[in-house]
């Protein structure tokens, strides 16, 4: 067993700001016809930065991280589910599919009021429910337009001109689409200026999650969900791309100055997929033994956008501007950012679970980790898809894994007791006991 | 030096006391609804059997199994991961797989020779795969469920069966009843489906041999069987395989004794 | 008359290895329906559709979780246990997540000498599929070759479109005599043909399916009479299931599945390009759930199938988790019920429990024959 260490931990001081900008994003949309603004919904990896162009007053409410913004609230939680159930959708659907349809069906907004519908639906499809979730909303609401893009043309290391341009000619087709049901006018500029803001934000947020590195870490993997959380909801706004860059400094002050998450860090591990998300505590169990989760290819690669770098290891993909690229029209915008997108690390796996494995083991090493925690999350297919082959590479590579069951928006599949009985089994295979309170 | 070990399964409390590396005492008893008034009758007929011994002789008393928290006057606990773990690699030093079937949970444990756990898996939230799921289908098929197991070794032929779930599984066997299935091969046939769900499970852990069988079920000569057909390998079944837990917790115990703890 | 069909569909595996012992060509095995077989075909390659074997098994659990649907544990099962190993190459078109894990878990567990991924477009609703997937279909036909070690010239293609083509035309003809009041053959027959279609070298199924057409017209079989329903749904080869069915009293006179008529229902249209037809045909096919969005193209058309065939009620199948199907099935149900077709939903495992469902068909089948006297005494 390792000697117990302490290391001084203090809050994070860029804390409240993440908080603030979740909240005023959340209340921006539901009050953006108050002041004459256009609202659109979709996905959380929809190719957000497109809409940008209708005017300075687009408003977004993104769908996954709103679902699980409801299954916080268990009480809600099950209304929305519920209410789903009765008109006869299956449970093991998307979980956070259903918490949105269910919020929508009675008509409740999670911060109060009721439901804020959307002018439209922006919408990308690379998992099997992307799509087929608003094409369920608009069976609710058929007088909502939509639009989905396909971005479903095969892993990053194998992108050809042929597949681009079907992304590109498709976001194009949208533009117009989108002229056409809004009655505003394209504006380029501001097209060209969310496009610099997405790059710049995901790539920031990987260099914070590459300062996690560092031992001990700076940030705990449950405090990580609050801050990419900002990523999912607008990552292509400038004032998240600003505070990652504050965070980014903060976080960089933390490791020079040796200042832990969790105070007695003894062992990391990494999880996988969505957590359950009303029983976050499961983290904080981890820390009664010393042990803290140092993120995720979920956390790291959902909004992060990685390249190797010249020493061979992972580190954020440098941005067009960072490179000296000047963007000048619409067309390059859209090609930047399709490109951008489909180097997304957690797009690659839907091809194959092999290209997964490889980057979970290349964090296994590089954040120096001694296990892993999977998810095998019953309420998403789309991230839970190979996992059982991400299982079989890691304990393949070396590193003891440990699963359980559960699902990120639908707790009456989350069996706490059991979950708790068997991190203690797996800390014991970790030689690792409870350290006195 | 004297230890013991408590495990507390979802039907079942067993009590093993360990001197000096011997089992002297054990007992068994079921759980019922008044947990604490069972484990404190069990706990006392094992000490009785140790040769009369009292709580304040045990050195070190581990708590085990699902129900471990409740006994309140263990000095620690420890999982029924390696508590498992650790009985049968004592029992049988060649086991390098041991697989626990209880009432309601399946698991499977890879070890290394000194009963250190390499790795694990457990069912999930399905009865289809533990003991519980036995008893359905013998009241299902009208027979004790003693009989049940041994049923299934009379059984002359093979009959497929969806057991993914218990509530299936009953009405298939009323199904099968009504065509004139013999029992017997419906007994061989729930067997075979309740092995199947605990093979997969097995595989998942990437099992070694040799394999051991410890829990209640690993006195039900059907399971047992329709385990060896699954796995294709011999299944070694220690005696008093449902002690096996306990006896580990004992022994644990006994070593963190040495550590000093 | 079928017993051709089904030695086929029965000894499937028999089968591919006698033509490879023929032939001396390549077998590929594929997932998925959006295949487009024309291409390895016009290498010399037999194309087979790898399906399950539906008996319990217990090799999957360490490769897919168990919340994907049984076809795809099913599949994958064959592979793990050396039912395919004469393949030579397997490869799957996008589809869903469920079938894309039987196939990359046989990648690694079950090497073959080649894999292909094809990028499928999923937008099959827009213009812009059309150019793309010619685009990678040029590109499959080049991997195709490098992998055979033969260019394949346009003839060699044009031919294998027109045997391709031939089997769906066969296939449909067959069907037509499904439509009337007496149907040629039932259900379950059609199944093994069209099953066997899919794992057969198409010049030998063309000619089985020519004999078949001399001696089908005027034929009426025992069961042909009975109530005629219509399955709808996923993957659906579970030939026990629809036998049970037909010994009810029911005919089953039409089916929406990738294992029927999704499979072959349209025709590559020549249009100068060999390529741009092919892809024009596959994404115009009727679509998988999977593909069908924005709209619902499958509602009104498998709408007009019930009508075109005269059904009185439907039995809508699908795999346990599959969620495209899920997310179709109450859109599903809802426009049937609208047009006057009942509906019963059954959700199918690898096996299915027979007694069970036998209840529940029972059941639908009598409120169907008690629908129909009432709309007699109306008359």
């Amino acid at each position: 067993m390792a000697a117990k260490t302490i290391y001084p931990t203090r809050p994070l001081a860029t804390w409240k700001k993440a908080k603030e900008l979740r909240n005023t994003y959340y209340k921006e949309y539901a009050t953006a016809h108050d002041r004459g603004a256009i609202r659109w919904a979709g996905g959380a990896w929809s190719l957000g930065a497109v809409p940008a162009g209708l005017g300075r007053d687009v408003c977004c409410l993104t769908s996954e991280p709103y679902g699980a913004s409801i299954a916080w609230d268990r009480d809600f939680s099950l209304q929305c589910l519920e209410a789903v159930e009765k008109r006869g959708y299956a449970r093991d659907l998307c979980s956070y599919m259903r918490n949105y349809w269910g919020s929508l069906l009675l008509d409740k907004y999670a911060f109060g009021g009721p439901f804020p519908k959307p002018d439209f639906i922006w919408q990308d499809h690379i998992c099997c429910s992307h799509a087929k979730w608003y094409q369920v909303v608009t069976d609710f609401e058929p007088e909502i337009p939509h639009f989905s893009i396909d971005v479903s043309v095969g892993p990053y290391h194998e992108l050809t001109e042929n597949r681009l341009e079907y992304l590109v000619a498709q976001m194009h087709d949208g533009i117009e689409w989108m002229e056409k049901v809004t009655g505003r006018t394209y504006d380029d500029e501001l097209l060209i200026e969310a496009v610099e803001n997405e790059c710049r934000s995901t790539s920031v947020w990987a260099e914070v999650c590459a300062l996690n590195k560092a031992v001990p870490a700076p940030l705990d993997e449950k405090s990580m969900y609050s801050l990419y959380a900002l990523g999912t909801l607008m990552k292509h706004d400038r004032r998240v791309a600003d505070y990652y860059e504050e965070l980014r400094d903060e976080v960089a002050d933390r490791v020079a100055n040796g200042i832990a998450a969790v105070g007695n860090e003894r062992c990391r591990v990494m999880s996988d997929t969505q957590p359950p998300w009303a029983f976050l505590e499961v983290f904080r169990y981890l820390e009664e033994f010393g042990c803290v989760s140092v993120g995720s290819l979920y956390t790291f690669g959902l909004i992060g956008m990685w390249e190797v770098g010249e020493d061979g290891t992972w580190g954020p993909r440098k941005t067009p501007m960072q490179k000296g690229i000047e963007i000048k029209d619409r067309d390059q915008a859209l090609r930047i950012l399709a490109e951008w997108n489909l180097s997304k690390p957690e797009w690659q796996h839907f091809y194959s679970p092999h290209l997964k494995s490889e980057m979970m083991i290349r964090i296994g090493r590089e954040w120096q980790l001694n296990g892993v925690m999977l998810h095998y999350n019953r309420g998403c297919e789309g991230l839970t898809v190979g996992i059982a082959e991400n299982r079989l590479a890691l304990l393949e590579a070396g590193f003891p894994v440990m699963t359980f069951e559960g699902n990120m928006g639908d707790e009456r599949e989350f069996d706490r007791a059991r979950t708790l009985a068997r991190i203690d089994a797996f800390m014991e295979t970790l030689n690792l006991r409870r350290l006195a309170s | 030096m004297i230890t013991a070990g408590i495990d507390i399964g979802a039907k079942t409390i067993k009590v093993v006391v360990v001197k000096d590396g011997e089992l002297v005492g054990k007992g068994i008893v079921l759980a019922g609804l008044d947990t604490k008034t069972a484990l404190d009758g069990v706990v006392k007929e094992a000490l009785e059997a140790a040769g009369g011994l009292s709580l304040d002789d045990i050195d070190f008393i581990l708590g085990t199994g699902a129900g471990r928290q409740e006994v309140s006057f263990a000095n620690d606990q420890v999982t029924e991961v390696s508590a498992d773990a650790k009985g049968a690699c004592t029992l049988i030093p060649s086991a390098r797989t041991v697989i626990d079937v209880g009432a309601e949970e399946g698991r499977a444990v890879r070890c290394r020779d000194d009963g250190k756990v390499e790795d694990f898996a457990v069912n999930e939230k399905c009865a289809a795969g533990a003991g519980t799921f036995t008893e359905a289908m013998a009241r299902a098929l009208e027979v004790d469920l003693e009989e049940l197991g041994a049923m299934a070794l009379r059984s002359t032929q093979a009959v497929p069966m969806n057991a993914q779930c218990t509530v299936f599984a009953e009405s298939e066997v009323v199904s099968l009843l009504h065509a004139k299935t013999p029992k017997e091969d419906i007994s061989r046939a729930v067997h075979d489906a309740m092995a199947s769900r605990i093979t997969s499970m097995v595989r998942k852990v990437g099992f070694q041999k040799d394999v051991v069988l410890v829990g209640g079920l690993a006195r039900n000569p059907g399971f047992v069987q329709s385990l060896k057909r699954g796995l294709e390998s011999d299944v070694l079944v220690p005696s008093d395989p449902e002690y096996v837990g306990a006896y580990g917790a004992a022994l644990i115990a006994a070593e963190r004794v040495q550590e000093g703890r | 008359m079928f017993e051709q069909f089904v030695e086929w569909e029965r000894n499937r595996h028999d089968y591919a290895r006698r033509w490879k012992e023929r032939t001396g060509g390549k077998v590929l095995g594929y997932f998925c329906t959006y295949v487009p077989e024309e291409i390895p075909y016009a290498a010399g390659v037999l194309p087979v559709r790898i399906l399950g074997s539906h008996e319990p098994q217990d090799v999957t659990e360490p490769h897919i979780f168990g919340m994907f649907c049984p076809f795809c544990r099913d599949c994958l099962a064959q592979g793990l246990k050396g039912r395919y190993d004469y393949l030579d190459g397997i490869m799957i078109a996008q589809s869903c997540l469920h079938i894309r894990q039987a196939f990359t878990s046989w990648q690694k567990h079950v090497p073959t000498s080649y894999s292909y991924y094809l990028p499928f477009p999923h937008g099959v609703q827009s213009k812009r599929a059309y150019p793309y997937l010619a685009g990678e279909l040029e590109a499959f036909q080049r991997s195709i070759e490098e992998w055979t070690g033969r260019t394949i010239s346009d003839q060699e293609l044009t031919q294998s479109i027109d045997t391709y083509n031939t089997s769906r035309r066969l296939l449909r003809e067959v069907y037509e005599l499904r439509r009337g009041p007496k149907p040629a053959l039932t259900g379950e027959e059609a199944m093994e043909m069209v099953i066997s279609n899919q794992m057969v070298d198409k010049a030998d199924h063309n000619r089985a399916l020519t004999e078949l057409l001399e001696k089908l017209p005027g034929r009426s079989p025992d069961s042909g009479d009975g109530i005629r329903l219509m399955i709808i749904g996923s993957e659906d080869d579970d030939i026990p299931f629809i036998r049970m069915v037909e010994s009810l009293g029911a005919t089953i006179v039409i089916d929406e599945h990738c294992t029927g008529t999704r499979y072959f229902w349209n025709q590559v249209e020549a249009n100068g390009n060999l390529h741009q037809a092919l892809a024009a045909r596959y994404i115009d096919r009727p679509a998988c759930p999977s593909k069908d969005w924005p709209v619902r193209t499958r509602i009104p058309h498998a709408l007009s199938l019930a009508k075109e065939y005269d059904v009185k009620g439907a039995i809508l199948i699908q795999q346990k988790f599959c969620d495209p199907h899920e997310l179709d099935i109450p859109a599903l149900k809802k426009a049937f019920e609208e047009a006057g077709i009942p509906t019963l939903f059954l959700e199918f495992d690898v096996t299915v429990p027979l007694g069970q469902f036998r209840i529940r068909v029972e059941a639908f089948l009598e409120m169907l024959s008690q629908a129909d006297m009432f709309d007699d005494d109306l008359f």
